[in-house]
């Protein structure tokens, strides 16, 4: 038995030099700035597979396949079908999601289902489909239809979304990929979580972050619109009052 | 041109906001009525959320009433001891309403009650003014001269006690039905993003005998100020005025009600009426027919809580 647990250490050992890969990203922005003519931004991703530190090697064995998930700050969200009651379409039935991703964008360079099995991907939150088995107290398939139902919404408006011809390599160990952010896409921490996957097998993994900020000010006013809403209600008054009365005075003449 | 919209975070054109504000203005300045019970479900139908719908058009719906309210101000078409209890009691009434939107959107009812408001009150107001107005177009075909019911006429609401003088509008009535409409048009008016004149106008006509020369004034009045009240409500309970986004409402609003109001002239009082109601009853049909067909999405989705 112990023998058997040397061999296994030994061999563990070996293997690892073998197949240690670090990885090494970036991506082009550390922030978004949100200005008032702000329609979306795009942003690149790009990194390199290079061997361990310290590694005698000085190449690394692909083919490898890069998955980059693209999370944005997590909200609060619910779910609701409407149902006919007596002749009218009303929400009857909701599930509400405790910190779901308010965006969530996965790139790969291949299909996902080739990358890695479901359950790799599932642990890692990798799939869309993930988060909507998540533990909730609506029930396990409560959740995973009103999940997916979520899903497909956010989908629908740019907010989810899975591109599996999205990573490009340039060389073996040389990726980018492409993504462009829609205006929809709510401000705050945004975390870029790259895998590197090899026969199946996760053996590297790296996160980013970056900012999507509203700045000048777009910040002013909704800062001040939460901060100081008493102040923030009497100002529209004010402007509403004087846009009024200016179109009064010059349309009269 | 996309501009992005701080509040409801989302662009939208430019032109888009100006060009509905504008139209909207330009049926505000023909009928003489705010424009919020078009620009609410206008906003609503492509893509603003609805609590940032109805919180900023109260803030444009400020504006568009600002410049008809002064100008009959000046001709002392109003009478400010009445306006004074509609404003108060309507201001009871919008933090009411204010309360009620905040428990609905909690409670995800928010759009069904919104579409139900629109539906019950656009739709008998606007049957009520189909029938008025073809009854005065059909007398006026006939050469019959339709005489007002005189202002001294009692009914039930003459025999309300706490009568007060209003000197201006030539009444000694009991404030209770005065009140009673404030907390009425402060209510739903909050609640669906509508200045309620074209409730308030019939209301002053016909139940408070309130004579012609300051039904609109008054009303104009009342509306500017309740308004201005539920804006700044919105803004502190929801914190969903898009102040932006109100103000290329307002921009467009202000110039199409100048043009609204000088195209109003050649048009005689029981056609725009007529018109006006058949404006009305299209969108409580919209909502109703929202209500009754099979919605193209039954699922819907809502951010209850942001993690700030």
């Amino acid at each position: 038995m112990t023998r058997l647990f040397v061999l296994f250490a030994v061999l563990l050992a070996f293997a690892l030099p073998a197949q240690a890969q670090r990885l090494i990203s970036g991506v082009s922005n550390d922030t978004v700035q949100i200005t008032s003519s702000f329609d979306g931004e795009r942003l690149t991703f790009f990194g390199t597979i290079a061997p361990e530190a310290g590694s005698t090697s000085t190449t690394v064995e692909g083919p490898f396949q890069v998955v980059i998930v693209v999370l944005g700050p997590t909200q609060n969200r619910v779910a609701r079908e409407k149902t006919n009651n007596f002749g009218i379409w009303l929400n009857t039935d909701q599930v509400e999601f405790q910190r779901f991703p308010s965006y969530f964008h996965v790139l790969s360079n291949k299909r996902l289902l080739e990358i890695s099995d479901i359950a790799t991907l599932n642990a890692n939150f990798i799939l869309p489909e993930s988060y909507a088995m998540a533990p909730n107290p609506a029930g396990f398939m409560k959740t995973l239809n009103f999940g997916r139902e979520l899903i497909r919404l956010m989908s629908e408006d740019g907010l989810f979304g899975v591109q599996e011809t999205g990573v490009q390599f340039m060389s073996d160990t040389f990726y980018t990929a492409q993504l462009t952010l829609p205006s929809s896409a709510p401000p705050g921490p945004y975390i870029a979580q790259t895998y590197l996957f090899k026969d199946g097998a996760l053996i590297a993994r790296k996160s980013e972050g970056f900012a999507v900020r509203k700045i000048d000010f777009e910040r002013f006013l909704a800062q001040s619109s939460t901060q100081y809403p008493l102040l923030y209600g009497i100002a529209c008054v004010i402007l509403a009052l004087f846009t009024g009365w200016l179109g009064g005075v010059i349309f009269k003449r | 041109m996309q501009i992005y919209l701080p509040i409801a975070e989302l662009s939208v054109n430019l032109f888009f906001l100006v060009g509905i504000g504008g139209a909207v203005g330009f049926l505000s300045g023909l009928f003489g009525v705010g424009g919020g019970f078009l620009l609410t479900p206008l906003l609503i139908f492509s893509g603003v959320p609805t609590a940032v719908a109805v919180a900023s058009v109260t803030g444009q719906v400020v504006a568009a009433s600002t410049s008809g309210a002064l100008s009959h101000y000046r001709r002392g078409g109003i009478d400010l001891h009445l306006a004074m209890y509609l404003v108060l009691s309507g201001v009871l009434g919008a933090f009411g309403g204010v309360a009620a939107f905040s428990l609905l959107q909690d409670a995800g009812q928010l759009d069904l009650v919104i579409s139900l408001g629109f539906l019950i009150l656009l739709g008998s107001v606007g049957v009520l003014m189909l029938q008025e107005s073809v009854r005065a177009l059909l007398k006026h075909r006939q050469g019959i001269v339709v005489r007002e019911r005189l202002p001294n006429q009692h009914s039930w609401i003459h025999g309300l006690p706490w009568r007060v003088r209003f000197k201006k509008s030539r009444l000694y009535i009991s404030v209770l039905p005065v009140l009673g409409i404030g907390l009425f048009i402060g209510f739903v008016g909050s609640l669906l993003g509508i200045g309620g004149g074209f409730i308030m106008v019939p209301a002053l006509v016909y139940l408070l005998r309130v004579p012609g020369n300051v039904v609109i004034g008054t009303s104009l009045a009342q509306v500017v100020a309740m308004m201005s009240a539920t804006t700044i409500l919105h803004a502190v309970q929801s914190q969903s005025v898009d102040i932006l986004l109100a103000f290329c409402l307002m921009v467009g609003g202000v110039a199409g009600a100048q043009f609204g109001a000088a195209a109003g002239k050649n048009l005689r009082g029981e056609q725009l009426r007529g018109l006006l109601a058949l404006l009305i009853l299209a969108v409580a049909i919209r909502f109703g027919l929202s209500l009754v067909l099979t919605p193209a999405d039954p699922f819907s989705m809502a951010v209850t809580s942001v993690a700030r």
